[in-house]
C-alpha cells in the first residue's frame, strides 16, 4: 500500500512536474537561502541554551548572581529566536515542497515517522523553553532552582535531539548506504538504516561544537553592541564582561572545532574516495583557501581583543613586549595556511605551469605545512590567553619560576613535535603523513591541558596586582566582536555550500540526479553572494530580536562594586 | 546612538563586500553535469581526443591527482624524465603498446601502480561507458604520442562486440554501467576474472595482497556479509588492511546483476 503511495506520487510529480519555478533568484537560491537563514537561527537556538545553562549553573554553584542574570538575558533573546527559527523552517518546507516535489516526495518516503517525531520534540522544546523563561523568577531558590536548571538541561536535551534528527536527512543525501540504489523502493528502506549512514556522526559532532563557536561568537557580538550604546560605567563594565565571556566561549570551542572537521573529511573520505577528492582537490579547492582566509580572521580578531583587554588589566603591561611576536606566529601561520596547493586546472593550464604547484610556493600548500601552521597558531592563541589570564596576578607560590619554567619547557617541546613531524612529512609517504597530524594535534592538546593545570595551581594564593578594569576598552575592541560574529557566520554558510555542494548533480549522492536546469554547482563567486545575502537577512533579524529584547525587559548590567570572575579560574 | 548604529552597520557590510569580493576575484569554476558523448565507429581521431580532453578534464576526474606531483603521476607532462605519458606509456610494460597499456590502466589501475605511488584509482571503465574510455586513450596518446585509437575500437567495445583483443587495445571492458561482469555470466570463478578481484586479492592462493586474502574468507564471513561488504566496502574494514580503507571500488555491486552478485557471495562464503 505504501509502495503504491509513493509509486503513485512519484509519478504524479513526474508527470506534472518534477521542479518548480520561483521568480527572479530561481529554484535554486530560494531554496538555499531559506534553509541557510533556517540554519543559523537553528544553531542559534541551539548554541544559546548550551551558553544560558551553563551559566545558570555557574550562578548557582559559584555563587555569582551576575551568572544567573546573564542566562536569563539570554534565554528571552531565545524566546524571539525560536519563532524566527520555525518561520523560516516553515518557509524551507514550503519551498521544497512546491519547488523540488519529486525529491520531497522521496525524502517524506523515506523520513516520514522521523519528520513526525521532529515536529513533536519541536513542540517539547518550545514548551520547555517557555516554562524555562517564564519560570525564572517563580523557581528562583534553593531545591526549585536546580529543578529550573534541569529545565534548561532538558531544553538543550530536546534541541539537540532536533539537531541530529535533521542532520540524518542532510547527511543521507550526502552519503546514502551503499546497498540503497536509484532502483531502491524508499518505502522498503529502514529508517534506522538511513538515519545511520556514514557521515552522520561526524556531522552531529562538528554542529554542536560550530553550534557552541556560533553562541559564544553572536553573545559577544550582542554585548559589544550593548557596550557602545551604554549610557552609564556600570552598564559598559557588564556589557564588556559579557563580551569577554561570549569571545572566551568563541575561540575555546574554535580551537576543537578543526579536529571534528578532520574526522568529517576522513569518514567522506572513507565513504567514497571521489567525493573526498572532489572536495579536496576537485573545482572546491579554492574554497579551502577562502576559508583559510576566514579562519586567520577569526584569529586575529580574537587574539587582538584579548591584546587589546590587557589594557584594562593593571600589571599586564609586563606581557605587552610579548604581543608581536605572538602576531607574527599567527601572521606567517596564516599565511602558510592560505597557500594554494591543489588547485584545480584544465589540461592546457596543467601543462602551462608543468604541474599544479607555484614553482615556489608549491612547498608550503602541502599538508605538512599547513598542519604544522595551524598548529602553531593554536599554541599562539593559548598564549595570549595565558598572558591576558595572568595579567593582574603576582604569583605566590614557592616553585612559581620553576612552574613557569616548566611551562615554557611545554611550549617549546609542543612546538618542537610539532615542527619536527611537519618537516618530516616532506620526506615520507602520504598515508604516513596523513598519520603526523594525529602527533602534532596530540602535542598541542597535551600542552594546553598540563599548562592549565600548572597554572591553575601556580594561581592559588596569588595576589591581585589591581582589580580589573571592565569596561575601559576602546570602542575598536568591540568592533573586533562584531567582525568575528560576521565572519563565523559567513564561514558557516560556506561549509555549508561546501558539504552541499560536494554532492555535485545528485540530490542524493548516486542514488537521485538533479535534472533541473540549477543542477551544476555554482561557482565560489556566486555562492559568496547567495551566502553574504543569507548573512545580511539573518544579523538583521537578530538585530532586531536584540532591539526587542531591549524593549522587553531593562538590561541586567552589574551594580558599581563588583568585580566579575574571570573565567577559567 | 544613530552613529553607533551607522558605524556598526559599515563594519557588517564592510566585512561582507571583502569576502564577497574576493571569492569573485578567484578563478571561477562551477562543477557541470557531465555531458553525454556522442561518438561511434566513425569518430575521427581529432574527434576522439577532443572528446577525451572532455573526459579528463570532466567527468573522469583525471586532474584531481594526475599533474599534482604527489598523489599520482604526471600525465601531461614530463614525469621523472620520460616526458608526457604519450612518449612514454609505449615503453611501461614490455610486450604491450602504448594503446594496451593505456586502456588496461584504465580498466585495472591496480595492476599498473607505478612505484612511489599509493593504488588509489578507481577502475575507470566502470566510472565512464567505453567510448569515453576509448576517448581518454586517445586524449593521453596526444600527450607527446601517436594518436592510434580509431572509431573501430569503439565499435569493437559496444554492447555484444566481442572484448578487444589484448595486443590491440587492452581487455575487456569490463562490465561496463550495469551490463554485468562476464556476459551476465553467474559463474563466480567467470565474474572473479572479469571484474578483477585477484588484482588486490589472494583467491585459492593466487592474486594480490592489496587486499584480505579471501582463499578461506568462507570461516570468516558468511553470503550475506560478503554480500554487504561488496555492496559498501567501507562498511568495515579488516584488521591489518587500515591503511587501504576506500581503495576497494565502491560500485561493484552495481555493476553486476543480483544473480551474479548472489552467486559471487555464495562462492567466496564456501571457501572456508
Amino acid at each position: 500500500m505504501a509502495d503504491g503511495m509513493y509509486m503513485l506520487a512519484a509519478a504524479a510529480a513526474d508527470s506534472v512536474r518534477s521542479y518548480g519555478e520561483f521568480p527572479v533568484i530561481g529554484a535554486r537560491a530560494a531554496v538555499w537561502i531559506a534553509a541557510e537563514v533556517h540554519l543559523m537561527f537553528a544553531a542559534f537556538v541551539l548554541g544559546v541554551p548550551m551558553f544560558a545553562v551553563v551559566a545558570e549553573a555557574i550562578g548557582i554553584f559559584g555563587g555569582e548572581a551576575r551568572y544567573d542574570r546573564l542566562a536569563k538575558e539570554f534565554t528571552r533573546l531565545l524566546l524571539v529566536a525560536y519563532s524566527a527559527t520555525a518561520i523560516w523552517g516553515a518557509i524551507l518546507v514550503f519551498l521544497l515542497s512546491t519547488l523540488y516535489p519529486r525529491f520531497w516526495a522521496y525524502l517524506t518516503a523515506v523520513f516520514g515517522p522521523s519528520m513526525w517525531l521532529y515536529a513533536g520534540l519541536f513542540f517539547l522544546e518550545s514548551f520547555t523553553l517557555y516554562l524555562y523563561y517564564y519560570g525564572w523568577d517563580r523557581w528562583k531558590y534553593g531545591g526549585s532552582k536546580k529543578v529550573h536548571l534541569g529545565l534548561g538541561v532538558l531544553l538543550n536535551v530536546w534541541g539537540t535531539v532536533v539537531m541530529l534528527i535533521a542532520n540524518s536527512w542532510l547527511t543521507y543525501m550526502m552519503s546514502p548506504p551503499r546497498d540503497i540504489t536509484s532502483t531502491t523502493d524508499p518505502y522498503s528502506i529502514r529508517l534506522w538504516h538511513a538515519i545511520a549512514n556514514a557521515t552522520w556522526m561526524p556531522i552531529n559532532i562538528h554542529r554542536i561544537i560550530a553550534n557552541v563557536v556560533f553562541g559564544g561568537a553572536i553573545v559577544g557580538a550582542y554585548a559589544s553592541y550593548r557596550f557602545l550604546a551604554a549610557r552609564t560605567d556600570e552598564e559598559r563594565a557588564h556589557y564588556d564582561w559579557m563580551g569577554y565571556i561570549g569571545n572566551f566561549i568563541a575561540m575555546s570551542a574554535l580551537i576543537v572545532l578543526p579536529f571534528a572537521g578532520y574526522y568529517l573529511g576522513r569518514e567522506i573520505y572513507q565513504y567514497d574516495q571521489s567525493m573526498g577528492i572532489t572536495m579536496m582537490g576537485g573545482f572546491m579547492s579554492w574554497l579551502w583557501v577562502i576559508q583559510a582566509f576566514l579562519i586567520a580572521v577569526l584569529f586575529l580578531a580574537g587574539n587582538y581583543y584579548l591584546w587589546i583587554g590587557m589594557g584594562r588589566i593593571p600589571g599586564a603591561e609586563r606581557y605587552q613586549g610579548y604581543i608581536k611576536y605572538l602576531l607574527i606566529v599567527l601572521v606567517l601561520g596564516a599565511i602558510v595556511w592560505g597557500t594554494p596547493h591543489t588547485m584545480i586546472a584544465d589540461s592546457k593550464e596543467l601543462a602551462a605551469m608543468g604541474g599544479s604547484h607555484h614553482p615556489l610556493l608549491g612547498a608550503l600548500g602541502v599538508m605538512s605545512a599547513k598542519n604544522t601552521a595551524v598548529n602553531l597558531m593554536i599554541l599562539a592563541t593559548f598564549l595570549s590567553f595565558l598572558l591576558y589570564r595572568r595579567g593582574n596576578k603576582q604569583i605566590t607560590v614557592p616553585w612559581a619560576q620553576t612552574g613557569t619554567m616548566i611551562q615554557a619547557a611545554m611550549f617549546a617541546i609542543a612546538a618542537a613535535i610539532v615542527l619536527f613531524y611537519g618537516i618530516r612529512g616532506y620526506f615520507v609517504e602520504a598515508i604516513v603523513r596523513i598519520g603526523f597530524s594525529v602527533y602534532q594535534v596530540l602535542a598541542v592538546l597535551a600542552c594546553i591541558i598540563g599548562v592549565t593545570i600548572i597554572d591553575t595551581m601556580m594561581g592559588r594564593g596569588a595576589k591581585t596586582m589591581g582589580e580589573i578594569q571592565w569596561g575601559k576598552m576602546p570602542a575598536r575592541s568591540q568592533y573586533a566582536l562584531f567582525i568575528l560574529a560576521v565572519t563565523f557566520t559567513w564561514l558557516m554558510g560556506l561549509m555549508g555550500f561546501a558539504r552541499s555542494g560536494i554532492r555535485q548533480y545528485w540530490h542524493v549522492w548516486q542514488v537521485m540526479e538533479d535534472t533541473s536546469k540549477y543542477a551544476a554547482t555554482p561557482a565560489l563567486g556566486y555562492a559568496s553572494i547567495v551566502i553574504s545575502v543569507c548573512v545580511l537577512i539573518f544579523l538583521s533579524l537578530v538585530g532586531f530580536v536584540f532591539w526587542l529584547g531591549g524593549l522587553a525587559e531593562k538590561s541586567t548590567y552589574v551594580p558599581a562594586g563588583k568585580e566579575a570572575q574571570h573565567v577559567g579560574h | 546612538m544613530w552613529a553607533t548604529n551607522l558605524k556598526v552597520f559599515g563594519v557588517v557590510i564592510g566585512t561582507l563586500l571583502v569576502y564577497t569580493l574576493v571569492c569573485n576575484k578567484i578563478p571561477q569554476m562551477q562543477s557541470e553535469v557531465p555531458v553525454k558523448l556522442a561518438l561511434g565507429p566513425n569518430s575521427t581521431s581529432d574527434e576522439l581526443v577532443a572528446a577525451g580532453e572532455k573526459v579528463f578534464n570532466g567527468i573522469g576526474g583525471c586532474t584531481a591527482c594526475h599533474g599534482l606531483g604527489t598523489r599520482a603521476p604526471n600525465l601531461l607532462t614530463d614525469e621523472k624524465g620520460a616526458g608526457p605519458i604519450g612518449a612514454r606509456c609505449g615503453k611501461r610494460e614490455a610486450g604491450k603498446d602504448c594503446k594496451a597499456y593505456l586502456y588496461e590502466s584504465l580498466d585495472e589501475p591496480a595492476k599498473f601502480v607505478v612505484s612511489g605511488y599509493q593504488p588509489i584509482m578507481p577502475k575507470i571503465t566502470a566510472m565512464v561507458p567505453p567510448e569515453q574510455a576509448w576517448a581518454l586513450v586517445a586524449f593521453l596518446e596526444s600527450q607527446g604520442g601517436t594518436v592510434d585509437v580509431t572509431g573501430a575500437d569503439i565499435a569493437k567495445a559496444a554492447p555484444g562486440a566481442a572484448a578487444p583483443a589484448a595486443t590491440g587495445g587492452g581487455g575487456g571492458g569490463g562490465g561496463g554501467a550495469g551490463g554485468g561482469f562476464a556476459g551476465g555470466s553467474t559463474d563466480p570463478k567467470a565474474i572473479i576474472k572479469e571484474a578483477g578481484c585477484t588484482n588486490c586479492h589472494k583467491i585459492a592462493g593466487n592474486g594480490g595482497a592489496i587486499g584480505p586474502d579471501l582463499t578461506h574468507v568462507g570461516s570468516r564471513r558468511d553470503a550475506a556479509a560478503i554480500k554487504k561488504k561488496v555492496s559498501d566496502p567501507a562498511s568495515d574494514v579488516t584488521k591489518g588492511f587500515e591503511n587501504f580503507a576506500g581503495v576497494m571500488p565502491k560500485n561493484f555491486a552495481t555493476m553486476m546483476s543480483p544473480a551474479q552478485l548472489d552467486a559471487l557471495a555464495n562462492y567466496l562464503a564456501s571457501q572456508k
